[in-house]
């Protein structure tokens, strides 16, 4: 490198990691604009994916806690009392196959799932 | 300094330049801490993008037209680590200490089904609430003030340019290298709880965590850049 090129280069980078330098400044922008695009978008495509706005979001979080439970008859309560015990703590309902690698039995949740099971749900009680 | 080529006649011009250069780049950094403030928050990244590009954009016209400024290299690996912890912070301390609102329940619910049942499987049963995944509250209990906090002071430090900024960065970094390789270990000894019952499991969160990187690819530069650039 002579020393036009060399006098180029950015405050603290040598000629020997010049090209290192920038292919990392590039890895960084393509980081910086991911993390921003992740960060607006999860949680209004996770609140679309699982219900709203045709359900709430306590009506979501109900939902969640039936399955991860395993038990129909279990509401999100909210707000929470603030010194309550944890919602989960004894519940002997949550279904899993025990042992030194626990494995959970629920299914995962398709795309709306608990917009179907609610409305289900709903026509069962009006019949 | 890429173009520090100004015709320097005495010591009043390296003053006038020195307060010219100081101004511009804190002209800059009031931009980019703006919308670094927002990227740090994930729900208003989209608003704190262009406030950082504009920082950015200043910085790198202020070098251009001749002024002394700071590598946009170390810009942009300083606000983005900062970034980066913030990030981790706020999905953690939610976890760690609001796990009962509703927002912690409906969206870290929502994640944990979709990318990592960590935080599904019997979420909020532990006396101490959150997480209840084999060794998750741990990996928060002591990545939250050791890594995070220290990572986001470091960053601080090594925007200005300070010595203590690039030795606590590169501490804080390899802090990093443990945390990933200990948490990736120990979500793949419990990947029957971490990833049953996911809508997009491994891959998934392999794809959407990836981007967590940077503190990595702040590594190689933060050990072969001249270190005399950053003073005491």
């Amino acid at each position: 490198m002579n020393e036009s090129q060399s006098d180029e280069l950015p405050l603290g980078t040598t000629p020997a990691f010049a090209n290192m330098h920038k292919w990392l400044r590039r890895g960084l922008i393509v980081c910086l604009c991911a993390l921003v695009l992740e960060g607006a978008f999860t949680f209004p495509l996770l609140a679309v994916w699982y219900g709203w706005p045709t359900l709430s979001l306590q009506e979501i979080c109900t939902e969640f806690e039936r399955i991860r439970f395993s038990d129909e008859s279990r509401e999100c309560i909210y707000p929470y009392p603030l010194f309550g015990p944890a919602e989960g703590a004894g519940q002997t309902t949550a279904r899993d196959e025990w042992g030194v690698q626990p494995r959970p039995q629920y299914q995962a949740i398709e795309y709306r799932e608990l917009v179907r099971r609610v409305e289900a749900r709903r026509a069962r009680e009006n019949q | 300094m890429s173009s520090n080529t100004l015709a320097l006649g005495g010591t009043g011009n390296l003053d006038e330049h020195h307060r010219q250069s100081r101004q511009a780049q804190w002209q800059a950094d009031k931009w980019m801490m703006s919308g670094a403030l927002l990227l740090g928050t994930a729900v208003f990244g989209i608003f704190g993008l262009p406030l950082f590009l504009r920082g950015l954009w200043l910085q790198i016209r202020a070098e251009r037209s001749g002024l002394t400024m700071r590598p946009v290299i170390v810009t942009l690996i300083g606000y983005l680590v900062a970034v980066d912890a913030a990030l981790n912070t706020i999905g953690w301390a939610l976890d760690l200490v609001a796990h009962h609102t509703l927002l912690a329940r409906v969206f870290l619910m929502a994640w944990g089904n979709m990318f990592d049942a960590g935080y599904f499987w019997h979420y909020n049963e532990l006396w101490i609430g959150g997480a209840t995944a084999p060794g998750e509250k741990s990996w928060e209990i002591a990545l939250l003030p050791i890594v995070f906090s220290m990572r986001i002071a470091a960053a601080i430090g090594f925007l200005q340019m300070k010595r203590w900024g690039h030795q606590w960065l590169i501490v804080t970094c390899w802090f990093g290298v443990v945390a990933w390789a200990g948490y990736i270990a120990n979500m793949t000894l419990y990947a029957d709880v971490r990833y049953t019952g996911v809508v997009f499991p491994v891959i998934g969160w392999w794809l959407y965590d990836i981007f967590y990187i940077t503190p990595f690819l702040a590594l190689p530069y933060l050990h072969s850049v001249n270190r005399e650039i950053f003073s005491d």
